[in-house]
């Protein structure tokens, strides 16, 4: 190749790049300014877990230790005793090692009672580690601050501005409606 | 050659070695190579892998099998669910779980999302350790709009957990099928700049073009697999040879390339991401948009004593899993064969002879992935 025609293979090539870098600077990019603009999650989006509450203040969580066991990291510890009057179980610990979570939401498809949720709170960064070691306090808290969540059991829930708990609407289910309407078919083996 | 280190020959002054890695940014990740140079030429070298092992086959013996699958996401982590699918399928195949033709058809639309995903990481920063930084910045762009509708479906952007025996988790967003139309038009007009900015530029010619050539026959007896062994002119895929999930009922083929050279490995990884896009436009056409997206599986996950091998094709190669059962709900044993892992098997023989600062375009355009080499 002589020279000439390197020199031009050259100019071409800076030529592209730059026309290429052109289009692109009045072109709209996905990411945004984060701290300023908070990014519009998807309602499904797994980024922490929390345990709801019923609208009375209640626990959902009817202990039945379907999370513990589904939980492929083995961060989630409960402790549990009977209820001497009545029926069912009474939480006496519940702690989610949001640490070694690893935010696969199996504990979230496991709960029957749409108890444990995933929620849209990204902002974990904390200097002590500790701090993630979450008890049933911290996780209810969680679900206190949370606008929505998902489970796959009830779908997307809302919290309204006076506190209660409400469906929300079709358009902001995830995956179809017919899923949360039919229970995921299965048999036992 | 001792194959732990490289001792300095005793006399030989011109040699020098020198440690590449494994915090150097052209390794994609924790990779050490021990360079025995001579001027500009290497003269050995010797890989070091495991700086990233987590033990992921014998935490898996110790997990029940649907919890495996989180821990298979980790492997491989820039191609997602590609990981999950060859131990689902070995698990379907124990059980005898029949797949709905829509749910196999989501997940081969998940599978070809993420070979483009992940073709577009290795485009980036293979562009970058040749000294490119915009390409790098483009294919980003790109791969977060491909983020951005698995998050939508699956619930996470990169280790989704989506897959399950029987089909896939949740049936997908109501905008999938729209969105992802929508993104391979986008995707279709940026792949011209990205023949622009990558195959069509002198500089990457010459970098290119010649260096790091891998005979076929060297390809095969190193056992490399994927985009790498038919930039050598093999025309071996798992998804023609040993078809899966939604494969048979999609038009595409196979690229391969005579040369064998890195400029050549860069043009298969190309024409892989262009039958991306024709697989995808299909699987659009094809997918019913309601139906099942889960088969009937049973509730705990027993398969009979046996084992299992499957394999599919994911971005780097073949990715293999043996999964051994004792008949108990814990596999007794669970073997992954790395695609990345045994790609790295030729840098010894494609690094010796070559100039030093050829090594990092060879070594990116074998696309190692760490996660998955070191497990
Ligand atoms: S998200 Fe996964 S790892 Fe985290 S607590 Fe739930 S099941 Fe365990
Ligand atoms: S699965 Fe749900 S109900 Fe059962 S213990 Fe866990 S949070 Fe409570």
């Amino acid at each position: 190749m002589s020279l000439l025609q390197e020199v031009w293979q050259a100019v071409k090539a800076i030529g592209t790049g730059m026309a290429t870098v052109h289009k692109r600077v009045y072109e709209d990019a996905p990411t945004e300014f984060y701290p300023y603009v908070k990014p519009d999650l998807p309602p499904v989006s797994v980024q922490s877990l929390a345990l709801v509450e019923n609208e009375d203040g209640s626990e959902r969580c009817i202990v039945c230790l379907q999370c513990e066991r589904a939980c492929p990291a083995q961060v989630i510890t409960i402790e549990r005793h009977r209820n001497p009057e009545g029926k069912g179980f009474l939480i006496d610990r519940f702690d989610i090692d949001l640490v070694n979570c690893m935010y696969c939401a199996a504990c979230v498809e496991a709960c029957p009672v749409s108890s444990i949720v995933t929620i849209q709170d990204f902002e974990m960064s904390t200097y002590d580690l500790q701090t993630l070691k979450a008890d049933i306090d911290f996780l209810h808290e969680q679900a206190r601050r949370a606008r929505q969540w998902y489970s796959p059991k009830f779908g997307v829930e809302l919290r309204t501005e006076d506190g209660r708990i409400e469906k929300a609407p079709p358009e902001m289910q995830p995956g179809g409606l017919a899923e949360l309407l039919k229970p995921a078919e299965e048999v036992d083996s | 050659m001792s194959t732990m280190s490289l001792e300095p020959v005793r006399g030989r002054t011109d040699e020098m070695i020198v440690n590449m890695g494994p915090q150097h940014p052209a390794t994609h990740g924790v990779l050490r190579v021990v360079l025995g140079l001579e001027g500009e030429r290497i003269t050995r070298a010797v890989p070091h892998i495991g700086y990233l092992h987590r033990n992921h086959e014998k935490i898996e013996e110790a997990r029940s099998y649907p919890q495996v699958i989180a821990y298979t996401d980790r492997m491989d982590y820039v191609s997602g669910t590609q990981n999950e699918l060859p131990f689902v399928l070995a698990v379907e195949d124990m059980l005898g779980i029949e797949v709905p033709d829509r749910a196999k058809k989501i997940r081969t639309m998940f599978f070809e999302l993420y070979r483009l995903a992940s073709h577009l990481v290795w485009m980036g920063t293979a562009m970058l350790d040749l000294g490119a930084i915009s390409p790098f910045l483009y294919t980003f762009w790109d791969r977060e709009i491909i983020l951005g509708i698995v998050e939508k479906t699956a619930g996470a952007r990169m280790l989704p957990n989506y897959y399950t025996f029987g089909g896939v988790r949740r049936d997908v967003h109501p905008d999938f099928f729209k969105d992802t139309a929508d993104f391979l038009d986008h995707m279709e007009r940026r792949m011209v700049d990205y023949e622009h900015l990558v195959l069509e530029s002198p500089v990457v010619h010459a970098r290119t073009i010649g260096v790091g050539v891998l005979s076929k026959e060297r390809a095969i007896a190193r056992g490399v697999s994927g985009p790498v062994l038919r930039a050598s002119g093999v025309a071996y895929d798992v998804r023609k040879a040993f078809p899966y999930d939604a494969y048979p009922d999609v038009e595409f083929e196979i690229p391969t390339s005579p040369d064998g050279d890195t400029y050549a490995r860069f043009w298969v990884r190309f024409q892989e991401m262009y039958q991306s896009i024709r697989i995808l436009r299909q699987l659009v056409e094809l997918t019913p948009k309601t139906g099942p997206h889960k088969g009937k599986a049973p509730a705990r996950i027993k398969p009979p004593a046996g084992e299992r091998y499957r394999a599919v094709e994911n971005s780097r190669g073949e990715l293999g899993v043996l999964v051994v059962s004792d008949g108990t709900d814990k596999p007794y044993r669970v073997k992954h064969r790395g695609a990345a892992f045994s790609n790295l098997q030729i840098v010894p023989d494609l690094f010796v002879g070559a100039k030093f600062s050829d090594s990092i375009a060879i070594l990116s355009s074998l696309d190692p992935v760490f996660g998955e080499i070191d497990r």
